[in-house]
């Protein structure tokens, strides 16, 4: 049992997390533990968590995009241009801004799998692309966006905002079609062994530029949703994204080497990153030690994770 | 197909149907878009607490020397004066949505007051909120006047653009080439732009080559400055828009050997900032009062909660708040004739 949990990111981080929660809760009982609280830690969190869910897709099979932080800027204003200035209705404008991720996938996916472009190099040049796609479109930022547009992510259901929802069904979705699917479930073999996956049959290539389009894809959505939340479009959004939510895939289980990771760890790790976040607000640790402890959070739950596993199970 | 199995199914589909119907009737949409009346800013602040006094400041780029010795190093000696708690939250970076997250988290906290800076105007929603949950709320730096906030305090963006545009044409006698640079999609220094470009457009001679975006960065600065030396040997001056544009295009323009030949006028009056102006590399800074945002920025919260002015029997009845609606403290304007002024020792 306690080899089982120390094996699997997913239970250990889950642990984790309700031990901290325990403890900040008896430390702020007035602040920490009430509904409003945990639901704007999940708000929060839930852009990143989308954003997660992809990038653990892409590590997973041993790639990553560092252009998705960019993504998540131009969708997001790309949609919001098109229905601030043409006054194009709300779901073609959703479907045009969903359609320029998708493009931005299928180049980067592209270039990477069937010209053998370093996934580092790509995606970093086509972070700086986008983002200035994403000046270009919306100056300093669009206001006044349709309130149908806006409704997206501002609803409630059941009390709960509505990105939260997406970001359960985001997650829950990609959880059945990795368990579930032999298509998901190749790219754990593709990050294991890209060779041998090849010599066995499979189309690495053809699902490598499959796995930037869905993460930009994700992305993309991600964006048109921050832009719905805030009610406006920035070309600043997102900016950092992209090393939060690799921090927060790793924390959750994945490698850079590919082939290890689940994708409700993507969620715990990204939950972990928000309640650090949460709890140092809470706190009032000023915002110069913020980055410092998260990062040494990171360090330290992957050496204690490491060392743990050494020790008992065996397994480094 | 039974009796049976066909009424297992027929209640199965009415419960998901009912299911659905409810789920769709719990769903909340968002208020729609109000017009912010006078009456809007009559706060009640009976629920502050004013036992456990705490006046929160959250910005973005926490970190930005800048903010943290002039807005930040005030609002602290303001706390210690006024003998109450003070705090300092938010991004260590410029990122906007995550200082929305901050203000939304410290919300569920019940700080005494809010001294928020008006980063961008998609903050006013949760300006709004902030004042809906009965918490004294003030604005710096930028005004975000499509919210609910209870004061403004701050320099207008467009005016600091206008006095560079003017010392410019000053310092090149209405003739040649002028570049600027800043935070590109910012909305205060696209405001700073278009003061910039009102002044310039007026002189024929006047040729604008072009805007750049230098991500508030010292070495990207310096790369746009070297590129536009470059491209146009001739240039006659560069305007700079953040607070690291100046020390940027000094380094570019100094190491270019044209210190005095090519006019630099920029932002801010930290001490490399003077110290370029008293070398004669920089032309004029423009400077902002941000002591003054958030000095009095606090002190407003304080009056407001502490009700130290009252003008009506009940100012929340009456729709009205106690302190100024909007402060403009004004620019400063350094230049090499009172630089030695503003030089500490």
């Amino acid at each position: 049992m306690i080899q089982k949990i120390l094996e699997e990111r997913v239970y250990s981080l889950g642990i984790l997390l309700v031990i901290t929660a325990l403890i900040t809760s008896a430390v702020f009982p007035g602040t920490f533990p009430t509904f409003e609280n945990f639901s704007q830690i999940l708000l929060n969190l839930s852009i990143d968590t989308i954003v997660a869910v992809g990038m653990m897709l892409l590590l997973i099979s041993g790639a990553f995009d560092l252009s998705v932080g960019s993504i998540v800027a131009f969708t997001g204003c790309l949609t919001a241009y098109l229905m601030h200035f043409f006054n194009i209705p709300v779901p073609i404008a959703l479907a045009a801004g969903l359609a320029s991720a998708f493009l931005i996938g299928w180049v980067n996916g592209y270039l990477i799998a069937y010209q053998n472009i370093n996934p580092m190099i790509q995606t970093l040049a086509m972070m700086g692309i986008v983002r200035g796609c994403a000046l270009l479109v919306s100056g300093s930022g669009i206001q006044n966006l349709p309130y149908w547009f806006n409704a997206i992510g501002q609803s409630k259901l059941l009390g709960v905002q509505m990105p939260i929802w997406y970001m359960l069904a985001t997650v829950f979705a990609f959880t059945f079609l990795f368990n579930k699917t032999i298509f998901f479930r190749r790219y754990y073999y593709i990050g294991g062994n890209e060779k041998a996956a090849d010599l066995s049959g499979i189309q690495v290539k053809k699902m490598k530029m499959t796995g930037f389009i869905i993460t930009a894809v994700l992305a993309g959505f991600a964006g048109i949703l921050l832009s719905s939340r805030l009610g406006a479009a920035l070309p600043t959004m997102g900016r950092g994204l992209e090393l939060r939510v690799i921090t927060a895939v790793i924390l959750g289980g994945a490698t850079l080497s590919g082939g290890f990771g689940k994708i409700p760890g993507a969620l715990l790790g990204a939950l972990f990153m928000g309640l650090i976040s949460n709890i140092m607000v809470i706190a009032r640790v000023s915002g110069y030690w913020q980055d410092i402890i998260l990062g040494l959070i990171l360090i330290g739950t992957l050496w204690v994770d490491k060392y743990l596993q050494k020790e008992y199970a065996g397994v480094v | 197909m039974n009796e049976k199995q066909r009424y297992i199914e027929m209640l199965v589909r009415r419960i998901f149907i009912g299911a659905i119907i409810v789920l769709f009737g719990s769903c909340e949409l968002p208020p729609r878009n109000e017009n912010i009346t006078r009456h809007d800013l009559g706060t009640d602040f009976d629920s502050v607490d004013i036992v456990n006094e705490e006046y929160v400041m959250i910005t973005t780029a926490v970190t930005m020397p800048m903010y943290v010795n002039h807005d930040q190093a005030a609002f602290k000696r303001w706390g210690k004066k006024m003998n109450v708690k003070v705090s300092i939250l938010g991004p260590a970076d410029w990122d906007v949505p995550a200082q929305i997250n901050t203000i939304e988290e410290v919300i569920g906290t019940h700080p005494t007051g809010l001294l928020i800076n008006g980063t961008d105007p998609a903050i006013a929603q949760v300006i709004n909120k902030a004042v809906a949950a009965g918490i004294p709320t003030v604005v710096y730096d930028s005004d975000i006047p499509n919210s609910k906030r209870h004061a403004f305090l701050g320099t207008d963006w467009y005016e600091i653009g206008k006095m560079q545009g003017e010392e410019m044409v000053k310092l090149i006698a209405g003739k040649g080439k002028v570049a600027y640079m800043g935070i590109l999609g910012l909305t205060n220094m696209e405001q700073g732009f278009l003061g910039l470009l009102d002044v310039l457009k007026k002189y024929p001679e006047i040729e604008v080559v072009g805007k750049y975006d230098d991500k508030a960065n010292v070495e990207e600065a310096a790369r746009i400055t070297s590129d536009i030396l470059a491209a146009h040997p001739d240039i006659a001056g560069i305007c700079g828009f953040d607070s690291n544009s100046g020390p940027g295009i000094a380094l570019a323009v100094r190491e270019a050997g044209k210190t005095g030949k090519i006019k630099i006028t920029t932002v801010d009056w930290e001490p490399e900032h003077l110290q370029l102006l008293k070398d004669g590399v920089i032309q004029m800074l423009a400077g902002q009062k941000r002591e003054l945002f958030t000095w009095y920025g606090a002190q407003f919260l304080y009056d407001m909660v502490h009700r130290t002015n009252p003008l009506a029997q009940n100012d929340a009845k009456a729709g009205i708040t106690s302190v100024p609606y909007i402060i403009n403290t004004g620019l400063l304007k350094i230049t090499p004739e009172n630089v030695d002024q503003f030089i500490k020792r």
